[in-house]
């Protein structure tokens, strides 16, 4: 064997644990309270890549009854639902699924990312309130 | 690099191992219990510890390439390469720096391995999409590898516990 590892944790570990929470917390009040890119009404961003072509449509919630929109991205496909309020990927036929089991985004700063689609589904503007924590990478 | 039969032998054993592992963690229904869908155990990280200190940097390396590879293609998607090799070379590096700080066990070696290597699946995802908004995900990330690292230590603390008595562990 090369090196004997310590076996035992000690008071250095603690600190690694330490830096990694402060890391964790210091990033949680950077990106999550950050700007929301807005102020007005609350709009959802889909950023898509369509043929190649990096796409971005946009579409404002005030008013919205339920608007269901298939987007062809990367070779998936995927079906987004927006409401007034919030916003969600319906079905996907990605290999990870994570972008479906991210549910439903009701807050300005949110977002649904599929990454094997590069799909980015956000929501920005509104009041941004508190954006929360519904971020998955998909 | 030379390798002896016995450390290639090693190698070969520990790469299948990691790759198992990697395969397997993928049916363990984490998200379940904690609704954060991506969230992986990263028990092949035991192996990458396990490999650091019984073979050494580079074979440990070698042997994380190879699992990244090699799980990508037996997954059958290439997409997911880049953010397996971004994460467990980013993890490794930082393995490799804290392994050699005196006070330090195996357990602050893996808590920081795992911390590290979802700022590198982050990193690929960012470049990947060309977008910051991965890092949204991040702070979630980083306080579930403490509990991820921690776990890889202890299992590789009892591993090397196990194994201190038998000609693997003298080389």
């Amino acid at each position: 064997m090369r090196s004997s590892p310590k076996l035992k944790p000690g008071i250095w570990d603690a600190l690694v644990a330490l830096i990694v929470l402060v890391m964790a917390v210091g990033c949680a009040c950077a990106v999550w309270t950050g700007d929301s890119d807005g102020g007005g009404e609350l709009e959802a961003v889909v950023r898509m890549d369509a043929d190649g072509t990096d796409t971005e449509i946009r579409m404002r919630l005030d008013g919205l009854n339920r608007v269901e929109r298939t987007v062809t991205s990367n070779g998936y496909t995927l079906q987004i639902v927006l409401t007034e309020t919030e916003a969600w990927v319906e079905a996907s036929d990605c290999p990870t699924q994570d972008c479906v089991h991210t549910g439903h985004i009701s807050r300005s700063g949110q977002s649904i990312v599929c990454l094997p689609a590069r799909v980015i589904v956000q929501l920005v503007g509104g009041d941004g309130g508190d954006p929360g924590v519904d971020a998955v990478v998909g | 690099m030379k390798l002896t039969t016995k450390q290639l032998t090693l190698c070969g054993v520990l790469t299948t191992l990691a790759l198992a592992l990697s395969v397997m963690e993928n049916q363990i229904p984490l998200s379940a219990a904690i609704p954060l869908p991506g969230i992986k155990l990263g028990l092949a990280n035991i192996v990458t510890v396990f490999a650091l200190y019984v073979l050494g940097p580079v074979q440990a390396m070698l042997i994380l390439v190879a699992r990244c590879i090699l799980g990508a293609v037996f997954a059958g998607n290439m997409n997911a390469l880049l953010f397996s090799v971004m994460g467990g070379v980013t993890a490794m590096l930082m393995m490799i720096l804290l392994s050699r700080l005196p006070g330090l066990s195996v357990y602050g070696v893996s808590i920081g391995g795992a911390a590290a290597h979802n700022c590198g699946q982050i990193a690929a995802a960012i470049i990947s999409l060309g977008n910051t908004a991965p890092l949204y995900y991040l702070p979630i990330l980083l306080g579930v590898s403490l509990f991820t690292g921690a776990l890889t230590g202890i299992i590789a603390a009892c591993l090397f516990r196990a194994l201190a008595h038998t000609n693997l562990m003298r080389g």
